[in-house]
């Protein structure tokens, strides 16, 4: 466990993903700062106009940009690697060959990747508190519904809303281990998951779909407002946590019959 | 250990997610047994009802057969909170109340929230999505405490108010049963049933749902004629009955919010929220009394849920309004807002026609006018 962990943060790619996501609230911090015209408010991503007299709420402004693309992105090229890319690199063999058996690498891989979601959320988060406290004034945050609530609060808050990303994403990273228990290659496993991911908002944007959307893996992702209500709805927290673990249970279970039914070669 | 025993798992864990799927929207559903009571006792209840404070979830769904508002992409308006945005698709909010002056309403949108809140004659409205604020003072209301007295009606009415609409509209065309008790927010009710007598109006029936204990409506339930699904649905999803934090309803408009100073309303009526354009003249009428001697050139014909109801010309400029345009259909002579429950007739000398009936019937009344 310890060593796939390492492996997996002594790499260069994640560390480039890791950077990149933490650009982003980095990016959009500078970007408010540097121009002179004040956001016009109700326009641009959610909260891009408080930015100026709060810093805090950069972290928040940045979750929301990235958690419909960036962070399944990064998170669909760590989940689709698991397996495939042991495969494509003809380690797996050698794995195999431990007595730890194939329930016990798949449980590593799986919880590697959970890792990763927890990294990447509190990066975006942890950049995001960093450039909005270098670069603007910070004070009593503004709730969506309309109360205040003090600095440390808010800090609880967006730890809050950090854990329910992460929740949100284990469905997918679910979803990248089972692809990726069906391939040896490695980049199609992740392009699989990503595109995944993709279909799934969109088909949560049709109306006509709506008797599909409780079932969509991604119907709960923006759900984290909830937590920035007064008081916090813990509804959508919950089943959201529910359905991530329904995705859980099945990917899980069909990544187990393939892998352990799987003629490893390579 | 065979291969198809490794693939087990994969089939029995959705089949077992499925059947505990299946058993929880069963026990959700499962009859519930409470002592009988006849139609006019559970209306008893409802006006006995003397639910001081709650909190609790509303959902409220509408499948009126109109075209759904864009809530996201280029088309979207931000913050749109009209009431013809209550016509369409579905929406979540949160109730607390305490007391007859002491009212929360927290419309909850994607990423965004609207909220009412009462605290005495204070009025706050907020709009999250370009937060801006808005103040009003309120009459001093008589006889505080009385039912129907609440000051503010929020954008979205609470059970309470829409059953109460209702029932008086009750008359001889009205058939009013219960049927099976339900279970509403994890609550036992009463199923009040309404039919109309007539075969004329679009309303198939109403259903009220009432607590077995205290009486407070917890659901309505519109059905259109021809339609499967609920053409109205506002019910509780969850409900307490214990008194909200105190703080909840003293209001303080965040730092950097635009406040803008409400004329305080002469009779209390339904604020139009921050934002907003006014209320559209398409809003089906809910069920009127047969009227008396018509006023201002308002005429009244047909009676109960049979009622149409014509307005003098002048009233509507059909075509003036892009999404009002969008809404309505061409007919002879004007224009047509069809809904499952309603329709309202356009005519173009700006004579307006409105009932719960079909479109031919609102034609017929302007004919032989």
């Amino acid at each position: 466990m310890a060593s796939e962990l390492t492996v997996l943060f002594r790499r260069l790619r994640t560390w480039a993903m890791l950077l990149a996501l933490a650009a982003i609230p980095i990016l959009i911090a500078a970007a408010v700062k540097l121009t002179s015209r004040p956001a016009t408010p109700g326009r641009g991503p959610l909260f891009l106009d408080r930015i100026t007299q709060n810093g805090l709420f950069v972290a928040v402004t940045a979750l929301v940009v990235s958690v419909p693309l960036f962070l399944p992105l990064t998170v669909g090229v760590v989940a689709g690697d698991t397996i495939a890319g042991e495969a494509s690199l003809g380690t797996l063999r050698y794995l195999l060959l431990a007595p730890a058996g194939r329930v016990r690498l798949l449980l590593v891989k799986y919880t590697g990747a959970v890792v990763f979601c927890a990294a990447a959320t509190a990066t975006v988060t942890t950049a995001g508190a960093l450039a909005g406290v270098a670069l603007f004034p910070v004070g009593p945050v503004t709730l969506l519904s309309g109360d205040t609530i003090d600095v440390g609060e808010s800090v609880v808050r967006s730890l809050l809303i950090a854990a329910y990303i992460t929740v949100s994403l284990l469905g997918l990273s679910a979803i990248g281990l089972m692809i990726s228990t069906f391939t040896d290659v490695p980049v199609g496993a992740m392009a699989a998951t990503v595109v995944l991911s993709v279909v799934s908002q969109v088909l949560d944007n049709l109306p006509q779909l709506d008797w599909l959307h409780p079932w969509l893996f991604s119907h709960y992702w923006l759900g984290f407002a909830d937590l920035l209500r007064q008081p916090i709805s813990w509804t959508s927290f919950g089943d959201n946590a529910l359905l991530q673990a329904g995705y859980i249970a099945v990917c899980g279970a069909v990544a187990y019959g393939k892998f352990s039914t799987k003629d490893v070669l390579s | 250990m065979r291969v198809w025993q490794r693939w087990l798992p994969a089939a029995v864990v959705p089949l077992a997610l499925a059947a505990a799927t299946l058993t929880a929207s069963l026990q959700a559903g499962a009859a519930v047994t409470l002592p009988e009571k006849s139609a006019a006792e559970v209306l008893a209840m409802i006006g006995t009802s003397d639910v001081r404070a709650l909190s609790g979830t509303l959902e409220q769904h509408s499948e009126l057969g109109l075209p759904e508002l864009p809530r996201t992409g280029p088309t979207a308006v931000p913050g749109a909170a009209s009431v013809l945005e209550l016509l369409t698709g579905s929406r979540t909010a949160r109730v607390y109340l305490d007391g007859p002056d002491k009212a929360r309403l927290q419309l909850m949108d994607q990423l965004a929230e609207r909220d009412v809140v009462l605290n005495g004659r204070e009025l706050w409205l907020y709009n999250s999505a370009d937060n801006s604020a808005a103040h009003a003072k309120l009459p001093v209301t008589k006889l505080p405490g009385a039912p129907g007295s609440k000051p503010a009606r929020p954008a979205m009415p609470t059970p309470e108010e829409l059953a109460q609409h209702l029932l008086a509209a009750i008359d001889p065309g009205t058939e009013v049963t219960v049927g099976q008790p339900s279970r509403v927010a994890g609550r036992s009710a009463y199923h009040l049933v309404l039919d109309p007598r007539s075969s004329e109006t679009l309303v198939d029936s109403v259903a009220i749902d009432v607590d077995s204990e205290t009486g407070l409506p917890l659901g309505v339930e519109l059905r259109a004629r021809g339609q499967a699904e609920p053409a109205f649905k506002l019910a509780f999803t969850e409900l307490s009955l214990a008194v909200s934090d105190a703080g909840l309803f003293s209001f303080v408009p965040p730092p950097g919010a635009t406040v803008k100073e409400l004329a305080s309303p002469a009779k209390p009526a339904a604020p139009p929220m921050p934002g907003t354009k006014r209320a559209d003249p398409a809003m089906p009428p809910l069920p009127e009394l047969p009227g008396g001697p018509a006023a201002g050139g308002i005429t009244v014909s047909g009676s109960g849920w049979d009622t149409v109801i014509g307005l003098p010309p002048g009233t509507a400029a059909p075509g003036t309004d892009p999404l009002l345009a969008q809404a309505t259909q061409a007919v002879p002579g004007g224009r047509a807002v069809s809904t499952a429950l309603a329709t309202v007739l356009l005519l173009d000398d700006g004579r307006v026609y409105a009932g719960l009936v079909p479109l031919e019937r609102l034609q017929s009344a302007a004919m032989t006018r």
